[in-house]
């Protein structure tokens, strides 16, 4: 029998803690040897889209058939651990050659000025198959070299109208279309409602969690006329009215939606629960039938695809509601999603896997997840998805322009908004106070509530501009914008 | 004798000596110095820091900025609204707790009632439940659709439209602190029994020598030599409700509008869950709060002091 004395013990342990510290340390650098001795390189590539990892994947598989001598490794992260990782990564000299910048908090621009990207190479041929009006200066290009371009639209929105078919005809609605205006959604609400005698609600809404609530609320005052330049990545506090550069939330297309969620929630047609629901558990109970109709993207198919399939036949799609029925909404222009990294030792590769990222068959493929919408709409038509999908993308285009967006006309408009501390309660926390009761003065916490966006952001441009960064609320202006088009590349030289 | 002249000397000595004498004791302890310093002593240090700084979490930016975020969270109206619903919420349950807690005890501590240890375990089990569980459960529990406690109340005629438990601010609040106090009551109650055990079954038999009927023995046997307990469970109870982070996070996240904001989930929102967090704004409310904590457990040790005297002088 073996017995262990208490030296030997320790001996022992001590040995294998070092042992495995020594494996957790030398994981990568085999796993990199083992593929150099294998005889080719490793392209590192992390990004935060888990619906699109079969199809990034395929794209691999196929850049490596290609080129026999590179494989890619790729790591799916979760994105609210992203920004932790691509930090670390990067300060220790590990991070991937590609990746996507999600949860770092910082603008294109500033990490571009950080010395964090590398410009892409074979610019000229990624360039000539984006379509017109993609790339901008400030956003994807700086000081003339490309060094990421947009794979989704901005021509999007979150707030189209998901309805139950059955439900809405029963009700005596258009069960192709569903409601156009505000009124026709809330009488189609209440006769739902009315017919559903307690078991069916008009509307179904995940309101406990504010910040969507935010962005349904913010696209239906787009859709009520509410004219907005937008910074991608800022919420509500890179949202303004272009022609005064002014917050916009005062204005009256903003108090008419929060009267108009209001008058749902009075008329007793808001599904009981919703109170507690996120996107998430108020899809969920969607698709039970409890309720008729429900807000969200154009993903909304794909994953009712996805985890409730025996819904899908009853499901139908429309516009946004709003007051005239002729939605105008305004898209931020798209960002970039992922970047080379200046740490690679792989750009040409790695640019070249990146460019097949691009194109009318890249497109269409993407648009057979029914997850993001692809850059080109027109992909859409020809691919093989539910017809809610095209539809949704259909209205995408007929309602969604470009809107100004100030970091492109001056990228240190990013400082000022990094600069910022959003004033809370948020936008969306105060519908929630509204909806609940709590407020009762809607224009009045409106007005309130952009003066405090107004004086926090003349507060932050100051701080900006004493560090000697030209930067002013004018950059914020837009006079040569006008209603219902688009704010092309050509009009920022002009502004 | 020759232990007093051997202890003198020993005094005299250096640190290092004494600890080299020690030497075995501190080895023994080191492990847990080490852990204790890495995972509470060098956590509060950082934070101290961190609350100084004008930092994401994230980014290698982070401005010193003294005590500005100290400043900024004396004028900031939901912190202390948040205070303000901690404090209620410990203002309510706390007593509830504790008193029905002692109640139950005096119940299954009698050593005729049968199934008492059933009944034990009965109370016990949600306290070792997890808490994010226990909250999302209760999210379909207190579910106005559908819901058991909806139906039940619809059923028995008592409400004609169903409670909106955990929307409506008006009743989100209670129905935290309902289901909080239903969690964490088994850890009062096993208290509460603990110091029932140290009651000697011989002062009973000498009350009930001396004539006294079971309510005469509860009122001026049990319930004086408790005395000294209440205080500490008071403040073990107290200190315990802060903590209610998880609870209130998966049932209502600080909502509806602010109404369930309990100081802990505000901080958690400022420091890593807003659009824009602030880690370094969070890590000053966090002191702050610490020291309100603090507060508590200075009170629990005057406590503590006070029972032991009390029971020294029993």
């Amino acid at each position: 029998m073996t017995t262990f004395g208490r030296r030997r013990f320790l001996g022992l342990s001590g040995a294998a803690l070092a042992g495995a510290l020594g494996v957790a340390g030398c994981t990568r650098s085999s796993e990199q040897e083992a593929a150099t001795a294998a005889g080719g390189d490793v392209l590192r590539w992390w990004d935060h889209f888990q619906p699109l990892k079969p199809l990034n994947e395929r794209i691999f598989a196929e850049y490596g058939k290609a080129n026999p001598g590179v494989r890619v490794e790729h790591e799916v992260y979760n994105p609210n651990e992203m920004g932790q990782a691509l930090q670390l990564a990067f300060k220790s000299n590990q991070i991937a050659d590609v990746h996507t910048i999600a949860g770092l908090g910082s603008s294109e621009a500033s990490l571009v000025a950080s010395g964090w990207f590398a410009p892409l190479a074979g610019q000229d041929t990624i360039r000539a198959k984006l379509p017109a009006d993609t790339l901008l200066e400030g956003l994807h290009v700086f000081d003339g070299k490309l060094y990421t371009f947009p794979f989704f639209t901005a021509r999007q929105y979150a707030t189209l109208n998901w309805f139950n078919r059955e439900l809405v005809e029963k009700a005596g609605g258009d069960p192709d279309n569903g409601p156009a205006t505000w009124d026709e959604f809330r009488s189609l609400a209440a006769r739902i409602t009315k017919d559903g005698g307690g078991q069916a609600y008009g509307w179904i809404q995940g309101l406990q969690f504010h910040e969507r609530l935010q962005s349904h609320v913010i696209e239906l005052a787009m859709s009520a006329g509410a004219p907005l330049a937008m910074t991608p990545g800022a919420n509500e506090m890179g949202l303004v009215d272009p022609r005064t550069g002014d917050y916009a939330y005062a204005g009256d297309p903003f108090v008419q939606t929060l009267e108009f969620l209001l008058s749902l929630v009075r008329d007793k047609v808001v599904f009981p629960a919703s109170t507690s629901l996120d996107a998430r558990t108020a899809r969920a109970r969607w698709a039970t039938g409890v309720a008729g109709m429900f807000f969200d993207g154009s993903w909304n198919i794909g994953v009712v695809n996805g985890q409730f399939k025996q819904f899908i036949g009853k499901v139908g799609v429309g516009p946004v509601p709003s007051p005239a029925g002729k939605p105008v909404l305004y898209g931020a222009p798209a960002p970039g999603q992922l970047f080379v990294s200046s740490q690679s030792e792989h750009v040409k590769a790695a640019s070249e896997l990146l460019a097949r990222f691009t194109g009318p068959e890249f497109y269409k493929a993407l648009a057979t997840y029914m997850d993001q919408v692809p850059l080109d709409l027109e992909a859409v038509s020809t691919a093989d998805v539910h017809p809610t999908y095209k539809r949704a993308v259909e209205l995408f285009g007929q309602a969604v322009r470009l809107a100004p967006s100030p970091i492109v006309r001056n990228p240190a408009v990013a400082q000022v908004m990094t600069e910022m501390k959003e004033p809370r309660p948020t936008l969306g926390e105060i519908t929630q106070g509204i909806l609940s009761g709590e407020l009762t003065d809607i224009r009045r916490t409106l007005r309130e509530h952009a003066g405090k966006l107004a004086a926090e952001r003349e507060r932050a441009t100051q701080v900006v501009s004493k560090k000697g960064v030209k930067v002013s609320l004018d950059d914020w202006k837009f006079p040569n914008w006008r209603p219902g088009e688009d704010y092309t590349a050509e009009m920022y030289q002009t502004s | 004798m020759s232990s007093v002249t051997r202890k003198v000397p020993a005094r005299r000595r250096g640190l290092a000596a004494r600890i080299w004498s020690e030497r075995w004791a501190y080895a023994f302890l080191l492990p847990t110095l080490l852990l204790f310093g890495a995972y509470t002593v060098w956590p509060i240090i950082s934070s101290l820091y961190y609350s100084m700084l004008d930092w994401k979490g994230l980014g290698a930016e982070r401005p010193f900025v003294g005590l500005d975020n100290y400043r900024e969270a004396f004028g900031d109206p939901l912190f202390w609204k948040s205070l303000g619903i901690t404090l209620t919420i410990i203002a309510v349950t706390v007593p509830l707790r504790v008193g029905l807690s002692l109640l139950i005890a005096l119940v299954l501590n009698n050593p005729r009632l049968p199934l008492a240890r059933l009944f034990r375990t009965a109370l016990f089990v949600p306290a070792v439940t997890t808490t994010a569980i226990i909250g999302v459960v209760m999210g379909f529990i207190f579910d106005p659709a559908g819901g058991p406690v909806n139906q039940l109340l619809l059923d028995l005629g008592i409400v004609d439209q169903p409670v909106d438990f955990l929307g409506d601010p008006a009743s989100s609040l209670w129905t935290v602190m309902g289901v909080h106090m239903w969690k964490w009551f088994g850890i009062t109650l096993v208290y509460w029994l603990a110091a029932l055990q140290t009651i000697p079954a011989t002062v009973y038999e000498a009350a009930k020598t001396d004539g006294a009927g079971n309510w005469a023995a509860l009122r001026h046997v049990t319930l004086p030599l408790l005395r000294p307990f209440l205080i500490i469970i008071l403040l073990l109870t107290a200190i315990e409700t802060m903590q209610i982070f998880d609870l209130v996070l998966t049932m209502t996240n600080g909502g509806p509008f602010f109404s369930t904001l309990a100081t802990e989930v505000y901080i958690y929102q400022q420091a890593f869950a807003n659009s824009t967090p602030r880690l370094g704004y969070g890590a000053a409310l966090g002191v702050l709060f610490g020291l309100v904590t603090l507060a508590f457990a200075a009170l629990q040790a005057v406590g503590i002091r006070y029972a032991n005297r009390a029971r020294s002088s029993r």
